[in-house]
């Protein structure tokens, strides 16, 4: 194969093969040089000079952050959040999506359309904080879960997906007994994998970036999801925010707002391998012959 | 078998509301009755938040006789969470306000108690100067206790051992800045041998806000701050003031000789402290304490000396003028309802002026956070002091120690030098007159018309643009609505007056 390759093609390669290599350097980059300031040591960071690799290293960013335990706690919102919230997220979307994928549902268009206003116009801050102050939810970590419960623009794509799903299965299902619901839970859903797993990865993104609405909703500092906290650890350590005559020092050295930021990026990464091999996956391997 | 489904999805669906159940409990309710006054506050988050409990708190509550339950508030979204909070009527008894146009707006909703009349009756609050109040006043009308700062933090601090070495002194006119710069960019002061240090830099924010820069250092050579008012009566912005331009031709002449940073348009003021810290930039105006940046330095440059002097020109010390504060508590009238109840609250700001909660307040506990050696206290433990003290020090009212405060807190030599030049500066303050003054036009669009200018005064120092170039960019900022501005603010003068 090889050798018959022509110029013009390695040479293609090559610079297809930089081109790439260099925008995966640029993105990984950062990275690195967030975790080595998170665990060189405070002087070293302080004297500068250190750019990816410390010739100290040390712990004591992460002893400070688990000295107390304002972030092991948010981090423990956040994992909440993030699993219970990302399980409503699916269950509400595909019990929707999939009645709105069959084209006999009666008044299927009015609903569909309904669903399309919200993408296009949205309540507005105050508005929302209306509705969900009004149902209680307020100061609850129901109020992260629930009021996003379903997002239109997954609605709509995972009900394609569904449509794309051959009637002959559903119909065989059927032959053999099952219920409506039946048919999704048993036959829909596990064919829909790739998709529950896509959908599921930015559900649960969404939610482990929950920032804004917390605070909005949420008074009692111990709920706080670990956003919250970062922004503030990194923002304040920035912008020296009503400092005093009396001293003005940063809130928090680098090496900290570094490992706090590790703290928490790296648990949504974990994630992403787990759901990698869904993406691979074929939708219809082996279901229905010809 | 239909039926087995159903009750899997149910009790799926139930489990999930048993464990998301458990997020719900200890909401915790507000007593009312007799004793303590229950008195809400929301301020911005300092730091960690302490514990409710905490002995200062406590200590709080008890001088002052009431329940104190404070909501700390991130400060990424104070201002949106307050404006949710004034919308829903969801309002504490007192509440830390940001002087904004939405803020001023509700002001004059008049959603707020005017407690420009009430002041008198409390003796703390009507012993502060008359200034830090008129700065937070909405048409005349005060609404709110300022977090009070001092009104003439600018300084000038520079490596008085690099200035010693090369025989020349704290600056005064822009020739002295000149040459200082020059001085210790090209003449090796660290002398390493290599060409690393800088005598000044500047970071992106360089022309904007109350730290700029470039309008500490023109209103020290006699330019207005931020706006001026000609015989006429008519405003012009500080940019069309000739100080102000030779301040810029100042910059642009460094960048061109390559004497100060020439990333300075993009780089954050905090890598700027890295090195400044690490001992490779020299002079600097800062509204900080030369002490902090002394005891950075001297862990990585051992015989660094750093100085402080007042900011001063050919007609002596000016400064600008800050706002004099980082924000007011207001009273909600719709959780305040009667002027009994206000005069409690007042009441309790009050009492947070006396000589013992200004103690609790700038130092804490004795004996937890401070003690006392003579006629000074210490601090005895500088990272406590930060997390304990701080987020009380910074969210209260409090002058520090110009008003009753009876010892001192002790510091070197450095930081009471600059203590002292700050407190003095208020003397020869130059006042923005338009602080307080009303603009629509500045409401709408004043962060447009602003890129406009901080846009052109970094491309002329760059040298991108030439002296017709910058001229064209004021006149298009006059023109997109300017005119507009300082007209509004002509009219709104007069009416004050």
């Amino acid at each position: 194969m090889r050798q018959d390759q022509t110029w013009g093609n390695r040479l293609f390669d090559i610079i297809n093969h930089s081109v790439l290599f260099i925008v995966a350097i640029v993105c990984v980059l950062p990275f690195v040089y967030v975790l080595a300031v998170s665990f060189a040591s405070p002087a070293e960071v302080a004297k500068g000079g250190l750019i990816l690799w410390p010739k100290e290293w040390s712990l004591v960013s992460y002893q400070y952050i688990f000295s107390s335990d304002t972030l092991p706690r948010s981090l423990l919102v956040s994992i909440y959040i993030t699993v219970v919230g990302t399980l409503i997220n699916l269950a509400f979307t595909s019990l929707m999506a999939y009645p709105l994928s069959k084209p006999h549902l009666r008044g299927r268009n009015p609903i569909l359309l309904g669903v399309l206003i919200t993408m296009l116009f949205s309540g507005g801050m105050i508005p929302t904080y209306f509705v969900v102050n009004g149902l209680n939810l307020t100061n609850t970590l129901w109020s992260l879960m629930i009021p996003n419960a379903i997002s239109a623009f997954n609605l709509i794509v995972l009900k394609n997906f569904f449509q794309q799903i051959p009637d002959g299965l559903e119909d065989s299902a059927k032959i053999d007994g099952c219920n409506d619901l039946g048919v999704l839970i048993r036959i829909v859903l596990p064919l829909s994998l790739p998709a529950m797993a896509t959908f599921g990865l930015f559900y649960a993104v969404a939610h482990w970036n929950t920032f804004f609405n917390a605070i909005l909703y949420i008074n009692d500092n111990e709920k706080w999801p670990i956003q919250v906290l970062l922004r503030e650890i990194v923002i304040l350590a920035q912008s020296r925010v009503g400092d005093s005559s009396f001293d003005e020092m940063d809130v928090q050295p680098l090496t900290i707002r570094m490992a706090v930021i590790v703290f928490a990026t790296v648990p949504i990464l974990l994630v992403y391998p787990f759901l990698q091999k869904h993406f691979a996956k074929g939708v219809m391997l082996g279901s229905v012959k010809g | 078998m239909k039926k087995r489904w159903m009750t899997t999805v149910m009790a799926v669906l139930a489990g999930m509301m048993v464990v998301t159940a458990c997020g719900d409990k200890s909401g915790g309710s507000g007593v009312n009755g007799d004793g303590p006054y229950p008195l809400t506050l929301v301020v911005n988050q300092v730091g960690e938040i302490p514990d409710p409990n905490n002995p200062m708190e406590e200590k709080i509550r008890e001088y002052t006789n009431t329940d104190l339950r404070i909501q700390w508030i991130p400060y990424s979204a104070y201002d949106e969470k307050v404006n949710v909070m004034v919308a829903s009527n969801e309002l504490p008894k007192l509440i830390k306000l940001n002087y904004t146009p939405t803020t001023i707006s509700s002001l004059e909703a008049d959603l707020f108690w005017d407690i420009t009349t009430h002041l008198k009756n409390y003796p703390n609050l009507a012993a502060q100067p008359q200034a830090y109040y008129d700065n937070i006043s909405v048409n005349g009308k005060v609404y709110g206790i300022p977090l009070f700062r001092d009104m003439g933090r600018a300084i000038v601090s520079y490596r008085k051992d690099w200035l010693d070495a090369a025989g020349l002194k704290e600056p005064v006119t822009l020739d002295d800045w000149y040459e200082i710069i020059r001085y210790s960019t090209e003449e090796d002061p660290d002398g390493n041998g290599k060409r690393d240090t800088y005598g000044m830099m500047l970071d992106k924010g360089y022309n904007q806000g109350t730290a700029s820069t470039l309008t500490r250092l023109a209103v020290s050579q006699g330019a207005p701050n931020k706006w001026g008012i000609d015989e006429q009566g008519n405003f012009y912005p500080e940019f069309e003031s000739e100080q102000f331009f030779e301040v810029m031709k100042l910059f642009r002449k460094l960048y061109e000789e390559k004497l100060i940073n020439q990333d300075f348009a993009v780089v954050d003021s905090s890598e700027l402290n890295k090195v400044y810290e690490s001992g490779r930039a020299n002079i600097r105006i800062s509204g900080g304490n030369g002490q902090s940046l002394q005891t950075k330095l001297e862990k990585v440059v051992p015989e660094a000396v750093v100085d402080v002097s007042a900011l001063q020109g050919p007609e002596g010390i000016r400064v600008p003028g800050e706002s004099g504060n980082t924000g007011f508590l207001a009273i909600p009238k719709s959780t305040v309802k009667s002027e009994e109840e206000l005069a409690k609250v007042l009441n309790f700001v009050d009492k947070l002026l006396d000589p013992e909660m200004v103690n609790v307040i700038n130092k804490g506990i004795e004996g937890v956070h401070y003690e006392v050696e003579g006629d000074y206290t210490v601090t005895i433990d500088a990272d406590k002091d930060a997390q304990e003290v701080k987020p009380y020090r910074d969210t209260f009212p409090q002058r520090g120690d110009l008003y009753n405060m009876e010892k001192k807190p002790k510091g070197t030599e450095l930081f009471n030098k600059n203590k002292q030049i700050v407190y003095e500066n208020e003397n020869y303050i130059v006042p923005n007159p338009a602080l307080t003054l009303k603009s629509n036009t500045y409401n709408e669009r004043g962060g447009e018309l602003e890129q406009i200018i901080t846009d052109a005064q970094t491309k002329f120092i760059m040298g991108q643009i030439d002296e017709a170039g910058w001229k064209a960019e004021v006149e298009r900022w006059r023109k997109s609505g300017g005119d507009q501005m300082a007209a509004e603010y002509k009219e709104s003068y007069e009416k004050q007056e």
